[in-house]
């Protein structure tokens, strides 16, 4: 079956009922409305928004579940705390390190949009009817082009290169706090409270607010034993966050603490996402995967933020192979894989995560 | 592979990044990590004296064994500690690590008999006091690197000492201030993985870059240890093992890695894996649930189904199956009346199994967009 589409009339829709309301009425180059009534804030990184649905909704908490063998949680909080400050929204960063304001230098600028000649779309607009055998491959790069102009993106393409421009650091908005030596959590708790209060959920004035934890339950902080406190304190946290305009993530790694505990933080969680080291040099893993030479990891979404709906977003793949394109920018992709005989395998468990990769469409109506 | 390690850890990390530590973990199955943790010093040590490295010194904090363990081991290997220039030094933790014989020698109960040596340059006497302790590892390692740029290596000779007197998170959080430490080159540590909670050890292996575990070669069946068969098994992994090696690399993927290890006389001795027992990574990718091929009978059994409106060849009446259960029965009228009509035919060809659904041209090189 070939499907005939006419190319200047494809507008990619979020869901079929979404409020027709306008990019110009949104004032705040950092914030996008979204479905019923809620509002997103981007995530830094463009697939992933796009997976999302449009980005990090505000007012949910993000949970990462990090693999202790490779650093991969790092590239999102990067991406997700550089988007923030380009945006000139408040940060709050929290980390078990000892200067966790090193961190900062480590952030990566905007990509600069003449490097990226190669990627860019030719508008040809031809005015003919063409054949287009895989349509769906075709609908991003029409978004990109009208995105690329203007400093006022909603979602910046990162250069993990070049590191943020020191005069993003500057400003009474950013915060940087360790978890090193705190015995518990309540001072940090209490930070929290009141930087949340500055972004609180009423009409007027919206501006996103971001906090980035670091490995929560790492080792060397000595709270991490205490795991009904944590728990409270995520809890806490995500009842301040849901009544404020902002977006909470949190990574922390699953194997370091006891499997029932993980189980409860993955469930306190709006939208948790799990990375995943790949082995390197793997002649199996290379057959199997196109692409695996520029693989770092793997992503997979396990939930999606809610909110103001009972209908659950589901997605049309949960793995995605982490990418970095000319090890400057991460790009998120479904895996391309070679069907395996399938009466061997069971489907795919990661912890906590209900996923088969069977592929169900979205519903659309 | 352990040439490897040890050359990754004599390399030590790149400005701003934390020093590379080694976890070398081992069971009471085979217990032979010792070896290796007395294998890998003794490399670094042959790497300081002949400049090979960029660190200047050892520090070895002995909890497990003794001081003059270690100073007849090196001495074993050539390297004399006691009269030649200082490069090593050991913190005594393995004579008095909670202070009991101090405070015996204090109260005149007892005769302080230790001459002490100039390898010991430290006696530690608690070791539930992990921010002393670090302290007084860099105190030592300052002195044998020299203030400013000079660095040096840490050994802990076991970390399952250390948590038998602390808790998980200071023993993690000392590690961790290692290995963030300036002067710093590397660190590594000794580990009994079977004598903590999974959680712990978990814990210390998250701390680390690089984990060496040392695994019996053949596993005695059915646990049955009367078996003279399986003693003789539980006999060898008192000698031989299989060292596997995985390695967090800085772009984020795994190295995995495998040799023998064997205990000799001389020391260890490691050799590439013999049998051709290639590790099966873990699917990390979900299993898609269709099948594209087709196994032998499933070819066999196509070729064997019968098609509606196809000419058999084989001289009886065609039969043409309508989807109804009785095949047998008064078909003959039928077919007589198909054959003998001669006008409408019905002609078809079976798709031939060559021709592959989607095939690799992409209808759509032609458009030019």
């Amino acid at each position: 079956v070939k499907i005939y589409i006419h190319m200047a009339a494809i507008r990619p829709r979020s869901s079929s009922f979404s409020r027709s309301t306008s990019a110009a009425s949104n004032a705040v180059p950092g914030l996008k409305h979204g479905p019923n009534g809620t509002m997103f804030l981007s995530s830094g990184i463009p697939d992933l928004d796009k997976i999302l649905g449009g980005g990090f909704t505000l007012g949910s908490l993000v949970m990462v579940m990090e693999d202790p063998e490779a650093p991969h949680h790092m590239l999102l909080l990067r991406n997700f705390m550089s988007q923030g400050l380009v945006h000139h929204q408040p940060l709050i960063y929290a980390s078990p390190a000892k200067d966790p304001r090193g961190f900062l230098g480590t952030l990566p600028s905007v990509m600069v949009s003449k490097d990226d000649k190669s990627r860019a779309h030719e508008s040809e607009k031809e005015k003919g009817l063409r054949i287009a055998w895989q349509y769906k491959k075709y609908f991003g790069e029409q978004n990109s082009d009208s995105q690329r102009d203007g400093k006022s993106e909603y979602c910046c393409d990162f250069d993990l290169r070049k590191p943020l421009e020191r005069h993003f650091f500057t400003g009474k908005h950013i915060d940087c706090i360790t978890l090193k030596d705190s015995a518990d959590l309540t001072t940090f708790h209490d930070r929290c409270s009141s930087f949340l209060s500055q972004t609180p959920r009423t009409d007027g004035n919206v501006i996103g607010g971001r906090i980035a934890i670091q490995s929560l339950c790492s080792p060397q902080c000595e709270f991490s034993d205490k795991e009904w406190d944590m728990l409270s304190f995520v809890r806490s946290l995500k009842s301040l966050v849901r009544l404020s305009n902002s977006v909470a993530i949190i990574t922390f790694p699953p194997s370091l603490v006891s499997p029932a505990f993980s189980k409860r933080l993955q469930h306190l969680a709006d939208t948790l996402v799990s990375v995943k080291a790949i082995p390197d040099e793997d002649k199996e893993l290379a057959k199997l995967l196109t692409g695996y030479q520029d693989m770092v990891g793997l992503l997979s979404m396990h939930k999606v933020a809610r909110i103001n709906t009972q209908v659950p977003a589901i997605l049309e793949a949960t793995t995605f192979s982490m990418k970095l394109h000319k090890r400057r920018s991460l790009t998120l992709e479904c895996l391309n894989q070679a069907p395996v005989h399938g009466s061997s395998g069971t489907s795919y468990g990661t912890s906590g995560s209900c996923s088969s990769s069977s592929k169900t469409g979205t519903l659309d109506f | 592979m352990a040439e490897w390690i040890c050359r990754t850890l004599r390399d030590g990390g790149l400005e701003g990044e934390h020093a590379p530590a080694l976890i070398i973990k081992d069971t009471i199955r085979c217990p032979l990590s010792s070896f290796v943790f007395d294998h890998v010093l003794s490399q670094l040590s042959s790497f300081i004296l002949s400049n090979k490295s960029q660190s200047k010194g050892i520090v070895l904090v002995a909890l497990s064994r003794s001081p003059l363990y270690y100073q007849q081991f090196l001495k074993s290997k050539g390297y004399d500690v006691v009269d030649s220039p200082c490069w090593i030094k050991a913190l005594d933790c393995y004579s008095d690590p909670l202070g009991w014989k101090s405070k015996l020698v204090e109260s005149g109960s007892i005769l302080n008999r230790d001459p002490g040596s100039s390898f010991t340059s430290s006696l530690c006497k608690n070791v539930r006091d992990l921010d002393n302790l670090f302290s007084s590892i860099i105190e030592i390692g300052k002195e044998l690197a020299g203030d400013g740029k000079g660095r040096f290596v840490v050994a802990i000779d076991s970390v399952s000492e250390m948590l038998r007197h602390t808790t998980v998170s200071s023993v993690a959080a000392l590690l961790s201030n290692l290995r963030s430490h300036d002067q710093v080159c590397c660190l590594f540590w000794l580990l009994h993985s079977d004598l903590h909670e999974t959680r712990a050890t978990a814990a210390l292996e998250y701390m680390s870059s690089m984990q060496a575990s040392v695994e019996p070669m053949a596993l005695p069946a059915n646990g049955q240890i009367g078996n003279s068969m399986n003693l003789s098994l539980m006999e060898q992994n008192y000698r031989r093992g299989k060292f596997c090696v995985r390695v967090k690399r800085r772009n984020g993927r795994v190295r995995m890695m495998f040799e023998e290890l064997c205990v000799e006389i001389s020391g260890v001795k490691f050799a590439p894996v013999s049998s051709e027992d290639n590790v099966i990574s873990q699917s990390l990718v979900p299993k898609v649930q269709f099948n594209l091929q087709l196994s032998e009978k499933e070819l066999n059994d196509r070729a064997k189904v019968v098609l509606p409106f196809e000419h058999q060849d084989n001289g009886k009446t065609t039969q043409i199956y309508d989807g109804r259960k009785s095949l047998n029965e008064d078909e003959t009228e039928i077919h007589e009346k198909v054959n003998s009509s001669g006008k409408g035919e019905i002609i078809y060809f079976r798709d031939s199994d060559d021709e592959m659904p989607d095939s690799d041209e992409d209808p759509d090189d032609d458009l030019d967009i």
